[in-house]
């Protein structure tokens, strides 16, 4: 047992001693990206003054200004307007297309606890019959935000890109090819049992909490029952708008129900009548937590109820996977063990493994409360 | 006083040397981070608006202050350490009232971002920084053809010039990685500008460090440290200095397995005006 607590603190040391990723660079830099009306496109790129026109001499050659003023960036800019439109990279379904770029605004307040910023406008033309666009600027170096917008419909969506990188398509919603129900289905399947196995390791390991409760067959049965109805009926309600909760609530009370399911493993070995109860009420916080995958795929209303469907067999099948998985990691325990007997597996598997995860969901509450 | 000039010529060779081959490597994505004040030299009272910058060549985006980015943001001034004080999504970061009686030194360490790039451009980044150490180690572990999944960690220092030089400067202040003066260069004089850089406190072999000049990017010297860390720089004219230099190391298997990153770096820079060669009139040491 000291043996294990030791593993125990040297894992939480290691895990703690690791700061988690957080929040990157944020730039000044903002883009407005309208696709259409017509067949036409145009940006709004939102930037710092000094640090454009700078880049702009360099890249040119020339010896950078100095304390530069908003009537210097006026006068200096339309030189460069060529230089900036050819680093304003938009394509359609691949194709890069040609972008024109006007300055539209400059402030530059002498207080320095004002914001300075240039404002510049591009356009070009947009092929018909486009399905999706990217787009990328070359003339910053932070991190910065896209806003997308369809003029045809849709929701705007915004997307973080680092410094000159491509952002992921943006699919236009009046030219997106229609998906037969088969290959909805099998897609969101895929993308179910993924979330889960590898991606959800949160999942995974609170599925093992209920593995590691006890090995008869009908607790775990219950369990599983449970935390499936309950996930199913929050990620319905979730997508359709009925209940919502933020994810700043949401993570951290999954990380917590991590632990809860862990600690209580340690605690007893018996199915309580509370743990059926305790476990539907944390799938229901999960079930919240799956919305939020589908949610950022922006479903067409049409496509909701296959699309969930799927995507909960997915998920099914991945917790079905787990436990498949569980047992047969304990049958070959046990067997190399030579013992079959209850306390020994509790001593050897159940407390240590659950300690495990118990320590690795405390970990990941502390994290997500000061993540958000 | 011959041999001391071929010496300073054959150093600034080598540097010139190996700022070329950096330069030749091409962009890719990694950006240089430093502190960038109003003013390099405030007098005893002034304010003074600290900038933080993400760019290349010592051409900066803004960064905004971000209080959940930030570990510590602080000036050492008059034997003092204090908070540098600022507004959230805020450019400049923070603010301060310098001294001026002798250098001041602002601090600042923070990041912990994750970034994934793909292949190609994590190994052309790698080289660009002169990290062919990690692309190695990445051939050796067959990790050649993934994407390359880091976290990156900020620790930019600036000096503020005073009446006289500080000492305190040439002190390191514990970050994880950092670039050490030997001497506080805001007073200029003869000879290269010397320092260490120093991981976890302990010296860095052969690490790339580079040198750019505010305003002129084609204006960029680049060295290795030396068995102690040391390097040297012979700085050819008077002006606002960006030393820096990254370091990379392996993520640990917790961190690989929790936080799918591979590897962390860590970038160290040093911001400062230096004079030149002839120094400050009236300067005291």
């Amino acid at each position: 047992m000291r043996a294990w607590l030791r593993i125990l603190a040297l894992c939480l040391g290691a895990m703690t001693g690791a700061p988690g990723a957080r929040a990157h660079e944020i730039g000044t830099t903002q883009v407005q990206l309208t696709l259409g009306p017509g067949d036409t496109w145009s940006a709004t790129i939102t930037t710092a003054p000094t640090a454009l026109v700078n880049k702009l001499e360099a890249a040119a050659g020339q010896a950078l200004s100095r304390d530069l003023t908003a009537e210097r960036v006026l006068a200096a800019l339309p030189a460069y307007t060529a230089a900036i439109a050819a680093q304003v990279d938009l394509r359609a379904d691949g194709a890069a297309q040609p972008a024109t770029v006007a300055v539209e605004r400059v402030e530059m307040p002498s207080d320095v606890t004002l914001p300075a910023f240039v404002v510049l406008r591009a356009d070009g033309p947009l092929p018909p019959g486009t399905h999706a666009v990217t787009w990328r600027y070359g003339l910053v170096y932070s991190t910065y935000g896209v806003v997308f917008t369809d003029a045809a419909g849709g929701a705007p969506q915004t997307r973080w890109l680092e410094g000159d990188a491509a952002s992921p398509p943006f699919a236009l919603a009046a030219n997106a090819a229609a998906v037969s129900l088969p290959q909805l289905a099998a897609q969101y399947l895929q993308l179910g049992f993924l979330h889960i196995l590898p991606e959800g390791l949160d999942h995974i390991l609170f599925v093992l909490g209920i593995f590691l409760l006890t090995t008869r067959l009908r607790s775990i049965l219950v369990q599983v029952t449970a935390f499936t109805l309950a996930h199913s009926v929050t990620l319905g309600l979730t997508m359709y708008g009925v209940i919502s909760l933020p994810s700043r609530v949401v993570e951290p009370l999954i990380a917590l129900s991590v632990a809860y399911v862990a600690v209580e493993n340690i605690m007893t070995a018996r199915l309580t009548p509370w743990r059926p109860l305790v476990v539907f009420a944390f799938g229901l916080l999960h079930g919240m937590g799956f919305a939020g995958a589908l949610a950022d795929l922006h479903l067409a209303r049409r496509d909701v109820i296959p699309a969930l469907v799927s995507f909960n067999v997915g998920i099914e099948l991945a917790q079905l996977s787990i436990i498949a998985a569980a047992y047969a990691a304990v049958a070959l325990v046990c067997a190399s063990g030579g013992r079959k007997d209850k306390p020994w597996y509790r001593r050897r598997v159940v407390i240590p493994a659950s300690s495990l995860i118990a320590a690795t969901g405390l970990f990941w509450t502390v994290q997500r409360v000061a993540g958000f | 006083m011959l041999a001391l000039r071929g010496a300073l010529i054959g150093l600034a060779a080598a540097c010139w040397a190996a700022g070329a081959l950096v330069a030749a490597c091409g962009s890719a994505w990694a950006h240089d981070f430093w502190i960038e004040p109003s003013t390099f030299r405030p007098g005893p009272g002034t304010a003074v608006a600290v900038g933080l910058r993400v760019g290349e060549n010592f051409i900066g985006d803004p960064v905004p202050r971000t209080a959940s980015l930030i570990d510590r943001f602080f000036v050492r001034q008059a034997g003092e350490e204090q908070a540098v004080g600022g507004a959230d999504n805020i450019d400049p970061a923070g603010f301060l009232r310098a001294d001026g009686r002798a250098t001041a030194l602002v601090g600042y360490t923070g990041g912990g971002s994750y970034i994934e790039l793909p292949a190609d451009r994590f190994t052309a980044y790698l080289r660009q920084y002169g990290l062919d150490g990690i692309v190695a180690e990445r051939e050796r572990l067959g990790e050649s053809a993934q994407p390359g999944r880091e976290c990156f960690y900020r620790y930019a220092k600036s000096l503020l010039a005073g009446a006289r030089a500080d000492p305190a400067v040439t002190r390191p202040l514990g970050f994880t990685y950092e670039v050490v003066p030997d001497a506080d260069p805001t007073t200029g004089g003869p000879g290269p500008v010397r320092g260490h850089v120093l991981f976890q406190g302990r010296p860095v072999a052969g690490a790339v460090v580079t040198a750019h000049l505010q305003g002129q990017p084609a204006m960029r010297l680049a060295t290795r440290s030396d068995a102690q860390g040391a390097f040297a720089f012979p700085l050819p004219q008077g002006g606002v200095w960006l030393i820096r230099s990254v370091h990379m190391v392996r993520a640990g298997t917790l961190a690989h397995w929790l936080h799918h990153r591979d590897w962390e770096s860590h970038w160290a820079s040093l911001t400062f005006d230096w004079p030149g060669p002839a120094g400050l009139a009236g300067a005291q040491p």
